[in-house]
């Protein structure tokens, strides 16, 4: 199907607003050790941390830019013009009457209290550097579970914090977790204690509001032996005209028989860079499932790892991308197995329109001796126009006899047949498109909780509805 | 490496006279070899690759063949040629063309040396016209600069050969540096087949084979290749393929890898007008501490074209395979149709297969599929074969053999399956 | 007279016990068939006979003309003359059927000694004709790509190329329309005599309209529960297998 059109109107508009409000802490603009120092002063933080960060800040330098990857886009980043940290200097509210009246009018606008309330069992909402509104249901937290800022956590539970900080993905792993290592603010912290299954989810909610900003916000989730947790996260900007960097770091850490489900759902303004590292590490017979799903931002580069670390750990990553006119979705999965028995799955799916580039990157590691490992691996892409693009580029070793990996990849475009048949039924072309586009990631969209992927279908409807003209 | 160090391989008048483009194209081949910096770690077209493997400093001109060659090639040879060149030591030692039909019909099969002489200026459009684009640019200049022993084959318009073109090149003494050159062009609606062998007379000796071929399919013909890599244990093997594939013409190129301590094979198809066609196959057994280093493309420049690579790596023992392969469909190259298979049998606990099947898409209404799979002899295989009063080794084996014939079965001429199967078998 | 003797099997699959218990004995020149519902244990039977490694035998024996056959490896077993037709034949991609063959009968051989080619084909080709097997089936891949009824019709060709003292054939009919349950019945029949004994694995009387059975023995619950002449199954027939599962075994064993 070849449905040539030169401009897409894309609606994204969910999260492109915004209200002025006043930041009192900023530390200014571009990235010198002075920023850190002001990050640490300001969030008076320990001097072990203003070392890591300035430790950090001197590896993020020293890395190149991965252009050889996503390619040449990632010099659009000005990191002079960027600010690092703008914050209210106020802690985070536990209701959301505390919550200012000018920040708080956002998060209603996005439905935050609203999901809150509904289905959610606790809820985290962060605006540009730092939490606004932090909480946890009491049922939940009475069985233990702590569910708190990063910001939070380092001061007030140090003791679990440290243990397992920057203990997954090392400041060293690339560039950009280099860069949220040394200026890193926000993000979420979860401990569940063993054996305690939280029912319901906890939700983050990334808000950037500022322009020329840059979001780094950390977060750590700690499940115990044999708990269980789901957590999600969603996030949404303002459309400026300049480049807005998001860089997250996400560690993960399922001690022996513990699962933990993390959900995303991106839909950053198509002018920021998304240039996020997440990673777990599941001990043995422990669960770890990423659930991705990225829609906005112009470029995002994030490739979701689990490091099968005991026997029979499992690892999955769901992923799906839809890259519409001008944008680029470099995604994919990581799984390294170091363990006997652990088993990987990764499924994506990616829909390229317009000119909007899909990559899959990814990289499947079966050491030495190890025996009953096993990968699947499926991708499977979605060509909308003529000029759409897609690549896949996953790089697997295997050694040895006692393990299997399998790799599939496809590409194939809608069936002009089908989009005849259904608008011979009356469609037009724009709903059959939808039709065929939802049937396309229908197995996946199904894996996310009901609320998400109601959100989802629609945001699919809106973008293929914009890409026939 | 400097070019004083090289020089021992260049001793000697490299070439016989040769017209003045290809001196120039030579000389300017040496500069470019010379200004190219060698594989390094961390670049990307060699992830994964034992580059330091890839040192030129020790080797020499290949020294005079000593013995009988022929007894080498012997065994080795396809029972009803069309014709056949064997080069030992760089040398040629015979060269004979079986039909007379086929001189009368206009067919040229002949050294490099002697058709720079009389058939130059077919010669010059096509002598290595393609850049080598998957990492081995410096061994592909380094080969145009120095290369002696080659095969130059033309195949008139409209005429199909049955037999297949037989080429040999032996090598003996250790350390011993070798550029194999073949330049196959099929004219319109011809039908071609080559058949190469690369062979060290001694399974020990050290040796550098860099080899290139070139094959310029022409509308509607048909042109099939087959290399058999057998270098000594301890050679560095470095081989460029060059495709190019016209309207309607339909190329297939399968190499069979047993020798070398380090081989890279870089296989590039470029299907440049609408109907080409290539099938692109490999074998390769990997024992002891053997590096298999396979890097191919398959480059979709116009619509309605197709391409089908499949790559089966058997490893034994401490080897190692490197599968790095890309499909890439340029803008506007609609209705391609391209695959890409590789699968690794692994037969050893301390074998390594690296797969990185890759694609790269730019147009729409493509049917595009790839896939990568590593695994051993499934025990479900191995029961039903016991079952069947067959002993474990000789299950494997039945196996292994099977996994690897499934590629040979893809050639269309039966009578040179047959004869591949024969030459597996006896390498097994 | 050969004949093998199963005695007070236990089997277990990942530490479950399928069969619990299961004793029976036949011989050369009868033809024996189980019965039995799904999951009462048949299929393991014919799998732990044949030496499947996830099979675990925790109890019992099961001898071949007194010899225990448990710590063999399932090529020794086969090569001694126990034929198993697989439920589900494997696909053996790149192996042609006649190659496999010829692979199977030369490890029948002595060391040095080379199967005759002219002979094994000639046979071969007698024993396709009667099954119905076409020509170019030689040269294909080992059941890959094959029909149901083509797979079936395969291992009777095997049997009757391997010449087996005994042959277990699990559930050989299922799958099979009734042409094609007719031509594998014809070749199991051809081969039926005194020098061969057969116990046929089956869900259903169907198979034993054709192939007739000298005994009938149904299993539940990994053991055998009654054990009777070919009547058994025509009653099993009418009745279903729920009358047996409350009862005790009455007789164990055939004879």
């Amino acid at each position: 199907m070849s449905t040539t059109t030169d401009s897409i109107a894309i609606d994204r508009d969910i999260g492109n607003f915004f209200y002025n409000v006043a930041a009192t802490r900023d530390a200014g603009v571009g990235l010198t050790e002075q920023t850190i120092d002001y990050i640490v002063d300001v969030k008076k933080e320990p001097e072990w941390l203003r070392e890591f960060r300035k430790n950090a800040y001197h590896v993020f330098n020293s890395k190149p830019l991965p252009t050889h990857w996503a390619g040449d886009e990632l010099k659009e980043i000005d990191f002079n013009v960027i600010r690092y940290y703008l914050a209210s200097g106020e802690a985070p509210k536990r209701t959301w009457e505390e919550v200012p009246e000018d920040i708080k009018r956002t998060f209603e606008r996005l439905g935050i209290p609203e999901s809150e309330r509904k289905f959610l069992a606790g809820v985290e909402a962060q605006f540009d550097s730092e939490a606004v509104y932090s909480n946890v249901k009491k049922a939940v937290s009475d069985q233990g579970v702590i569910f708190m800022g990063s910001t939070d956590a380092l001061k007030e539970r140090p003791d679990l914090f440290r243990k397992w900080f920057g203990r997954v993905i090392p400041t060293g792993d690339n560039k950009f977790s280099a860069l949220n290592s040394a200026v890193f603010s926000g993000g979420s912290f979860i401990y569940v204690p063993p054996g305690v299954k939280v029912k319901h989810p906890l939700q983050a909610y990334f808000r950037i509001n500022a322009e020329n900003f840059g979001q780094f916000e950390r977060t750590l989730i700690i499940a115990d032996e044999g708990s269980e947790v789901m957590y999600m996260e969603g996030c949404t900007a303002p459309k400026f005209t300049t480049a807005t960097l998001h860089s997250a770091v996400v560690e993960l850490v399922a001690l022996p028989g513990a699962k933990i489900q993390y959900i995303t759902v991106q839909n950053w303004a198509p002018n920021v860079f998304n240039l996020v590292t997440k990673r777990g590490l599941a001990m043995e017979e422990a669960e770890i499932k990423w659930i991705d799903c990225n829609i906005g931002s112009r470029l995002t580069m994030k490739y979701p790892g689990v490091v099968l670390k005991g026997r029979k750990a499992r690892g999955e990553v769901i992923s799906i991308a839809l890259a519409g006119d001008g944008q680029h979705q470099d995604t994919g999965a990581k799984m390294i197995h170091a363990a006997d028995e652990t088993s990987s799955n990764i499924v994506s799916k990616s829909i390229s329109i317009g000119k909007g580039r899909a990559t899959y990157r990814g990289l499947v590691h079966v050491p030495k001796h190890l025996k009953g490992c096993k990968n699947n691996t499926e991708c499977d892409a979605l060509l909308i126009n003529a000029n759409s693009r897609t690549d896949t580029y996953p790089a697997i070793t295997v050694r040895g006899t006692g393990n299997s990996t399998q790799h599939e990849a496809s590409v194939s475009q809608i069936n002009a047949e089908q989009i005849f048949y259904m608008q011979q039924r009356g469609l037009s072309e724009g709903q059959a498109m939808s039709l065929a586009v939802n049937g396309f990631v229908n197995d996946l969209v199904s894996q996310f909780p009901m609320e998400y992927s109601v959100e989802l279908k629609r945001l699919i409807d809106l973008e293929m509805e914009g890409s026939v003209g | 490496m400097t070019s004083t160090e090289l020089s021992s391989i260049l001793s000697g008048p490299r070439q016989s006279p040769a017209p003045d483009w290809f001196r120039e194209l030579q000389a300017k081949a040496w500069e470019e070899f010379e200004a190219e910096p060698f594989p390094a770690r961390g670049n990307e077209l060699w992830r994964f690759s034992s580059v330091k493997n890839l040192a030129l400093d020790d080797y020499v001109a290949a020294p005079v063949f000593s013995g009988d060659p022929l007894s080498l090639a012997r065994p080795r040879q396809f029972p009803e040629p069309a014709g056949r060149m064997i080069f030992a030591n760089e040398s040629l030692v015979r060269a004979e063309l079986f039909s007379p039909a086929l001189e009368s019909a206009g067919v040229i099969f002949t050294t490099l040396a002697d058709a720079l002489e009389k058939h130059s200026d077919r010669l010059r459009e096509h002598f290595m016209a393609q850049s080598a684009r998957l990492g081995s640019a410096k061994f592909a200049a380094l080969h145009k600069a120095v290369v002696q022993a080659g095969t130059f084959l033309w195949i008139p318009r409209g005429v199909e050969v049955r037999n297949p073109f037989e080429v040999f090149h032996l090598v003996q003494g250790d350390w011993a540096a070798v550029f194999p050159h073949t330049l196959i062009i099929a004219e319109d609606n011809s039908q071609v087949t080559m058949l190469e062998h690369f062979v060290s007379s001694n399974p020990d000796e050290r040796g550098l084979g860099c080899a290139v071929n070139d094959l310029v399919l022409k509308p509607g013909s048909k042109l099939n290749y087959i290399g058999v890599q057998e270098w000594s244990r301890n050679f560095v093997s470095i081989q460029v393929n060059s495709t190019v594939a016209q309207k309607d013409s339909a190329a297939l190129n399968l190499a069979l890898n047993f020798g070398g301590k380090y081989s890279r094979l870089e296989s590039v198809s470029r299907m440049i007008q609408s109907g080409a066609r290539s099938d692109m196959l490999a074998i390769s057994v990997a024992r002891d501490e053997q590096e298999f280093d396979q890097r191919t493309l398959q480059d979709h420049q116009m619509p309605d074209t197709t391409s089908d690579l499949l790559y089966k790596n058997a490893l034994h023992d401490r080897s190692r395979t490197i599968f790095s392969g890309l499909i890439k469909v340029e803008p506007g190259a609609h209705r391609t149709d391209a695959y890409q298979k590789v699968r690794n049998l692994l037969l050893s606990d301390d074998a390594e297969a690296n797969s990185m099947p890759g694609l790269e898409i730019l147009a729409d209404d493509v049917r595009c599929t790839h896939g990568a799979t590593s695994g051993q002899v499934e025990p479900e295989e191995l029961f039903y074969l016991k079952s069947r009063g067959i002993n474990d080794l000789s299950a494997k084996r039945l196996i292994a053999r099977g996994f690897l014939n499934e590629v040979v079965d893809r050639l269309p001429e039966e009578r040179l399956s047959e004869y591949l199967h024969q030459q597996i078998e006896a390498r097994l | 007279m050969s004949s093998i003797v199963i005695d007070d099997l236990h089997v277990s699959v990942a530490d479950k016990e399928i069969i619990q218990g299961l004793s029976l004995e036949f011989s050369t020149g009868e033809i024996h068939a189980v019965m039995g519902p799904n999951g009462s244990g048949k299929s393991t039977l014919a799998k732990v006979m044949a030496g499947h490694p996830d099979y675990q035998v925790t109890r019992g024996e099961i001898l071949m003309d007194g010899v225990s056959i448990l710590e063999m490896e399932p090529d020794e077993r086969s090569r001694r003359g126990l034929f198993m037709a697989f439920q589900y034949p494997m696909e053996i991609p790149g192996v042609s059927n006649a190659n496999f063959l010829r692979a199977a009968l030369q490890a029948r051989l002595p060391e040095g000694e080379e199967l005759d080619a002219i002979e094994f084909y000639q046979r071969l080709y007698q024993k396709m004709d009667l099954l119905d097997i076409r020509r170019e089936f030689t040269g294909r891949a080992v059941n890959e790509g094959f029909s149901g009824g083509e797979k079936k019709r395969n291992e009777i060709l095997q049997l009757a190329m391997l010449e087996p003292t005994f042959a277990v054939l699990d559930e050989t009919d299922s799958g099979l329309d009734i042409d094609a349950l007719k031509v594998v019945a014809k070749g199991v029949n051809t081969i039926c005599g005194p020098g061969i004994g057969i116990l046929l694995i089956t869900h259903y009387q169907r198979l034993l309209n054709y192939i007739v059975p000298d005994f009938v023995h149904v299993m539940s619950e990994g053991r055998i529960v009654r054990s009777g002449g070919k009547e058994l199954a025509l009653e099993l027939e009418s009745k279903g297998y729920d009358w047996l599962k409350a009862r005790k075994p009455e007789t164990v064993g055939a004879n």
